[in-house]
């Protein structure tokens, strides 16, 4: 087991304790379950007496056993080996104390929690083995082996190596889960590290910007520099937080995306608090199409002019909304456009927000142009 | 407020909350160098708290994060202690909910850290005077607290919960999408008084909102605890 590491093995020792909690409960039931058979067909025993000892042997065992299974230290092989061969001990001395046609074994399904420890504890080759011989033994002591003696036997040589097999299996989770809860502990702190150092550099970042736009001259230029830095490092920030929170979910806070827009020169953005979850498809196309919008501000307006995305939550839908305070579109030129048959700038955004099931409004005018989305969720 | 040189007004009083000495100097310069009274300073919640009883600022320019207790808790305790208080919340990472908490416990302006000394001057004079100072970020996120309160997947057995009329989500959503009072005055065809009484209104009905949610909480505290004994 020490290909896990140790945090692995703490994990995988951790699952087959539980294992071997529920294998002592198994024992108990199995014992009671014998214990109960044999005094019932009493008649059966030629020697009662050597029953009783064989039935207060097993009883003895399974209170030491399982005392010795609850730390993983004594689950060694002696102590596993001593198990199988007290299983093997109580189904040999069936012929002494029933008679050599006896029907069914004094322990009958009691040897079951020996074969199932292997299987824990070695998996299933583990499993397989403690089920061959257990069931060797069995097969080999009947004068007469029936229907239901092979079914058994069939049970057992299936059962040990799944039960093993499973047991890995839940190991190799448990490992992995307690890897992957490490990592995201990890990285949990060094965001939080993160921050702290962020938060002093913001600082720093925004006295220089504005002590420097006070000052004039090329200050004023270091301080332009420090705004935009400032501006990049709060993007990354949230854009850091955003891109863990989609891999855990699949979706895309719309907010958080739309907020990083504010990275570009003169973008004022307005969102909600909180989150506002859409299907990353949707959100990502929102956020193109009012990149569009932008672009066509540049564009029209001129590099840098100031632009204010607002987001709106609703039960049923997001609204957004982008505005500008340019000279607006002159009256026809959407007209002209598609009259030349030229897909408008205006026209694609207006299909792309269609095709998302939602509707786009223009609103245009001396006081500037205005965007109006309704995306359903 | 007037400049006849002979009724000269008293120079507003203000305190300046933030743990970064650098800017802590920088902002009590501005202030004093445009003629406000900066009665103190500080660099944690426990400083501020600490001070505030005996300075009596009218304004308190205060930076979220801070150590101690947080600008959202000073902002509460701060405005318990002297409900005719202003606080003005200076915030450099834009810690979105906080400043809405902040807001809801009775901070009336927020401006970010990256804007002008003349903005923040000019800031400080109208949260003085008793006005709010909302940016396009805070309208929206006041507008968004609004719609969430108003969903009806909510408890529907709250009647209480605010609303705004439709002229101050009109004018709400337009101080989000960044129109100043002055154009959205020109839009509605509204004096500029109006256009502020609009958007103080939307503050007034939230910070309330949040008083009510916080008596309610109490008293239903207070009621189990007495049949209990």
């Amino acid at each position: 087991m020490s290909r896990y590491g140790s945090s692995g093995v703490r994990a995988a020792v951790a699952v087959e304790d539980r294992l071997f909690r529920a294998l002592a409960v198994l024992r108990v039931i199995t014992l009671l379950n014998a214990i109960v058979i044999n005094v019932y067909k009493r008649d059966d025993l030629v020697h009662p007496w050597g029953g009783v000892a064989i039935l207060a042997g097993m009883s003895v065992w399974t209170g030491f056993v399982t005392w010795a299974y609850t730390d993983a230290v004594r689950r060694s092989i002696p102590m596993l080996l001593a198990d199988a061969g007290v299983a093997l001990a109580a189904l040999l001395l069936t012929p002494l104390v029933k008679g050599a046609d006896f029907d069914a074994t004094v322990p009958g399904f009691w040897v079951m929690a020996a074969l199932l420890a292997w299987a824990v504890r070695f998996r299933q080759w583990g499993g397989l083995g403690a089920a061959v011989v257990i069931v060797g033994a069995d097969l080999w002591l009947r004068a007469e082996i029936t229907q239901t003696n092979i079914g058994n036997a069939y049970l057992l040589l299936i059962g040990g190596p799944i039960v093993g097999f499973l047991c890995g299996s839940l190991q190799e989770m448990a490992v992995e889960r307690d890897a992957a809860q490490q990592s995201a502990a990890a990285a949990a702190e060094r965001a939080r590290l993160a921050r702290v150092v962020h938060d002093g550099v913001l600082q720093v970042l925004a006295l220089v910007q504005r002590r420097g736009t006070e000052l004039g001259g090329d200050a004023a230029q270091l301080g332009q520099l420090a705004g935009e830095q400032e501006k990049r490092l709060r993007t990354l920030i949230r854009s850091q937080d955003a891109l863990r929170d989609q891999v855990e979910s699949g979706v895309v806070d719309l907010a958080d995306a739309l907020a990083r827009l504010r990275d570009r020169t003169g973008v004022d953005v307005a969102v909600p608090g909180g989150s506002v979850d859409l299907p990353a498809a949707t959100a990502t196309e929102v956020v193109a199409v009012v990149e569009a919008c932008l672009d066509n501000v540049g564009r029209h307006v001129g590099e840098g002019a100031p632009a204010w995305v607002l987001l709106e939550s609703f039960a049923d839908r997001v609204e957004v909304s982008v505005r500008d305070d340019g000279p607006g579109i002159p009256e026809g030129r959407l007209a002209e456009a598609s009259a030349q048959g030229r897909l408008g700038v205006l026209e694609s955004i207006q299909g792309r927000i269609r095709d998302l099931g939602g509707t786009a409004e223009l609103t245009t005018g001396s006081f500037g142009t205005e965007w109006e989305f309704s995306v359903p969720r | 407020m007037t400049d006849v040189g002979t009724d000269q007004p008293e120079p507003i009083r203000v305190m300046v909350v933030d743990d970064h000495p650098m800017w802590r100097d920088a902002v009590e310069r501005d202030l004093q160098a445009a003629g406000f009274d900066v009665v103190a300073v500080a660099a944690d919640g426990d400083q501020a708290l600490a001070r505030f009883p005996a300075a009596r600022p009218q304004v308190v320019v205060l930076d979220l994060q801070i150590p101690g207790p947080n600008g959202v808790e000073v902002t509460k305790s701060v405005l318990q202690t002297d409900p005719g208080a202003r606080v003005l919340i200076l915030s450099a990472s834009g810690e979105q909910d906080d400043v809405l908490e902040a807001v809801k416990a009775g901070a009336t302006g927020y401006l970010v850290k990256s804007a002008s000394g003349a903005e923040l001057l000019d800031a400080v004079r109208r949260v003085a005077r008793g006005d709010s100072v909302f940016t396009p970020g805070l309208a929206g996120l006041v507008l968004g607290e609004f719609r969430r309160l108003s969903e009806p997947a909510g408890d529907t057995s709250i009647t209480g919960n605010p609303e705004l009329t439709e002229r101050e989500t009109e004018v709400l959503k337009m101080v989000a999408k960044g129109m100043s009072y002055k154009q959205i005055a020109e839009r509605l065809v509204l004096s500029h008084r109006t256009v502020q009484n609009h958007v103080q209104n939307t503050l007034r009905k939230l910070q309330m909102h949040n008083r009510v949610e916080l008596t309610r909480y109490a008293i239903e505290r207070g009621l189990d605890s007495d049949d209990e004994d």
